[in-house]
């Protein structure tokens, strides 16, 4: 299926400048989203004593303000928000890059194992009794594998097909589902089982400082990798043969990537669960805006994906008194935008 | 062998699988809570329980464990790591193979496990669709059903299992504690202002995710009955919620759950969010007692939570001897009398000694 690339080289790059203001665009609606959310709660704090309360940690604003609140916007709303949008770039991001390496506008995380695989490790440490560190250390390392599993089954006579990549994830991601199943079978009822299950659904309602300390930095380093190395991105969807010819190490480079993302999707499903969609909707938004050059693509992806989980995080924490899982809202708010996207550059291509 | 000692055996097997036929008692009718009749020759002698929370109902209307000849693992690890372990020791060789799974998840039954017990009377989940009843019927299974949920439940299902094994006077003894306790408790609270209602939260996961009862749940029921408000009332059923909610709701008292083992009252008191709470600022933060069964869903001994909640909930109001009480029941339902430390055990004094009020609730 290389529709995707065909057009990628048909269609003239945009301009460096028009790239540069969507990204300040993109990056703006981020901050807005982030700024909107920081003020909006089911403890009801006016606008301005927000502003102070941030603002004081660095500005002499005078305390006006009661100690509960100022907890929960610096120990609950703050880390919160923060880890969304970090988890909706990095989630996105993998998205941009996976789309374009695979020349597959359907592969995200989720159908490549990925998401499947982490979320069996971290049912895994939470059954043995586990949390922090570890849990997300095992979600790392069953995400990797799920990938690996994927990459080997999908190799056959030395050549990678698409096709052959997306089934194969719906193999080991059909696979690892079930495991997961047994992991809830054999769980506690009483103890572990609601732990896994909530886990799960998926998640920002636990967020503190600490596990944004403990996500963060490998969150970051698959975000940071994936940035600098988004122009390999547009060598790598041009297509094995003609890669080489440009010199690159193809095998080699695309396990860079397939490593960023299982670190980036394995960290966000360690603390969060796992959050579908983000990482398939977001990069086909982003592309219809800034157009194919993932120097463009992935860093809009990322603020796009940011601003999106941040705000999907903000309904499910306010709109009701109870929590509304996260999976739920990407997938109801996903769905139908993914359906028009599909239908308008169906549209658009066969225009041509 | 002569055809006389075949007959004779023939019918000594027969008379092992019609039970004890010799034994000459009244055929029982009643309907269960799915509205079927079940009727059976005689009360059930051999019983199997599915359901979680209504073994140790059958053991406080039996007064032994010697009728109970299946039950769920999960009824029997509740039974043996709490008070009716130390006060049954046989409970331990009743058989929990009973769940299709073959492990302790879900209610769908082992039919074969279940028929080589030979029980005369299997009690069933009602309200969990057909699936799981079908199996048990279709083999020729007595059944009973059940339904989780309200107070109005929970006395039905205590009338149709002591109607079934044959205990009219008991049942109709627990049913009077629970009539006099409420009228006790109501009679306590007449006049009481809305003002006056503290509002309680029952939090039936806090471990590691927030889960709260709203309006529907039983917890809900007795919340109000103790005299309190239910903080989360917006909600209907258990619904998940956040750190940020529980604040804005301030909640004067925090209930605990007794599921999560693990789970301690400084859960809440090191919260830097659910700590600056009106329930941790009064030290108003009490884990479930655990008594024959956890006092958290319905049960034989529900008038003892509802009780020792609305003695917490109004310490000017109520001075329900808790101790005593539970001295007095558990000799009326368990044939047993707890010790000193046992009754420590089931208030949990060591965990929710600390807590206000909670000295009322001491051994002198």
């Amino acid at each position: 299926m290389s529709d995707t690339a065909i057009h990628a080289r048909g269609q003239s790059l945009p301009a460096r400048g028009s790239g540069a203001v969507w990204l300040a665009a993109f990056g703006g609606l981020l901050i807005v989203a982030m700024l909107v959310s920081l003020g909006l709660g089911r403890l009801s704090i006016p606008l301005p004593t927000v502003a102070a309360i941030v603002g004081h940690l660095a500005l002499p604003v005078p305390e006006s303000w009661t100690v509960l609140e100022e907890r929960v916007v610096l120990l609950v709303r703050e880390p919160r928000v923060l880890l969304a949008a970090l988890s909706g770039a990095g989630l996105a991001m993998c998205g941009a890059a996976l789309q374009g390496i695979f020349r597959n506008p359907l592969v995200s995380p989720q159908i490549l194992g990925i998401s499947p695989g982490a979320a069996f490790g971290g049912a895994l440490a939470i059954l043995l009794g586990h949390a922090g560190v570890v849990l997300i250390g095992s979600s790392f390392v069953f995400g990797v594998a799920a990938l690996v599993t994927v990459g080997l089954i999908a190799r056959i006579d030395g050549r990678t097909e698409t096709a052959t990549i997306v089934l194969a994830g719906i193999i080991v991601g059909a696979l690892f589902s079930a495991l997961v199943s047994l992991l809830q079978f054999v769980a506690d009822p009483d103890s572990s089982l609601p732990a896994i299950v909530g886990w799960l659904m998926g998640s920002f309602a636990s967020a503190t400082w600490p596990r944004l300390a403990l996500a963060a930095p490998a969150i970051l380093i698959g975000v940071i990798g994936l940035f600098f190395l988004r122009f390999r991105v547009n060598v790598l969807s041009l297509g094995d043969d003609e890669a080489r010819s440009f010199g690159v190490s193809v095998e080699r480079d695309r396990w860079i990537f397939f490593i960023l993302v299982a670190l980036t999707t394995g960290a966000v499903v360690s603390v969060a669960g796992v959050i579908g969609w983000v990482g398939l909707v977001v990069p086909h938004a982003a592309r219809l805006l800034v157009g194919e050059d993932h120097r463009i693509l992935v860093p809009a992806s990322g603020l796009l994906g940011g601003a999106y989980l941040v705000t999907v995080d903000t309904i499910s924490r306010t709109a009701t008194a109870a929590e509304i899982p996260l999976s739920v809202l990407t997938a109801i708010i996903g769905a139908p935008v993914f359906a028009i996207l599909l239908r308008h550059s169906w549209r658009k291509e066969h225009a041509r | 062998m002569s055809l006389s000692t075949l007959r004779a055996a023939l019918l000594a097997a027969g008379a092992v699988f019609a039970g004890a036929s010799a034994v000459q008692a009244d055929p029982v009718t009643t309907t269960d809570l799915n509205g079927r009749t079940v009727t059976l020759d005689k009360p059930a002698e051999r019983i199997v329980m599915i359901p979680i929370p209504s073994s140790s109902t059958v053991i406080a209307l039996d007064g032994t464990t010697d009728h109970l000849v299946g039950m769920h693992p999960l009824s029997k690890s509740a039974i043996e790591e709490a008070i009716l372990g130390e006060f049954f020791p046989d409970a331990k060789d009743i058989a929990s193979d009973i769940i299709a799974s073959g492990g302790s998840s879900g209610f769908s039954p082992n039919v074969e496990a279940i028929a080589a017990l030979r029980p005369d009377l299997v009690v069933q989940w009602g309200h969990q669709g057909e699936d799981i009843v079908a199996p048990l019927t279709n083999a020729g299974l007595t059944t009973a059903l059940i339904q989780y949920g309200t107070e109005e439940k929970a006395r039905d299902i205590i009338k149709l299992l002591g109607t079934l094994i044959g205990k009219p006077e008991k049942l109709d003894e627990i049913i009077a504690w629970r009539d006099d306790t409420t009228a006790k408790i109501e009679a306590g609270l007449e006049g009481l202002s809305d003002e006056d209602k503290p509002s309680v939260l029952y939090l039936l996961r806090a471990q590691t995710e927030l889960r709260a009862s709203g309006t529907g749940s039983y917890n809900d029921f007795y919340i109000n009955l103790a005299g309190g408000k239910n903080a989360a009332a917006e909600l209907q059923g258990l619904k998940p919620v956040n750190a940020e909610q529980v604040a804005a709701w301030n909640p004067d008292v925090i209930l605990l759950n007794g599921f999560e083992s693990e789970l301690d009252v400084s859960r809440i008191y090191d919260d830097p969010i659910l700590g600056a709470t009106n329930a941790a600022i009064s030290k108003r933060v009490y884990k479930m007692p655990i008594g024959g069964y956890r006092w958290d869903p319905p049960s034989q001994e529900s008038p003892l939570t509802w009780q020792w909640l609305a003695t917490l909930l109004h310490p000017d109001l109520f001075d329900f001897d808790i101790r005593g009480e539970i001295t007095g029941w558990y000799a009326k339902l368990y044939g047993q009398t707890p010790t000193a430390e046992q009754i420590d055990g089931i208030l949990r004094v060591s965990m929710n000694g600390g807590g206000a009020n909670y000295d009322r609730f001491l051994a002198d």
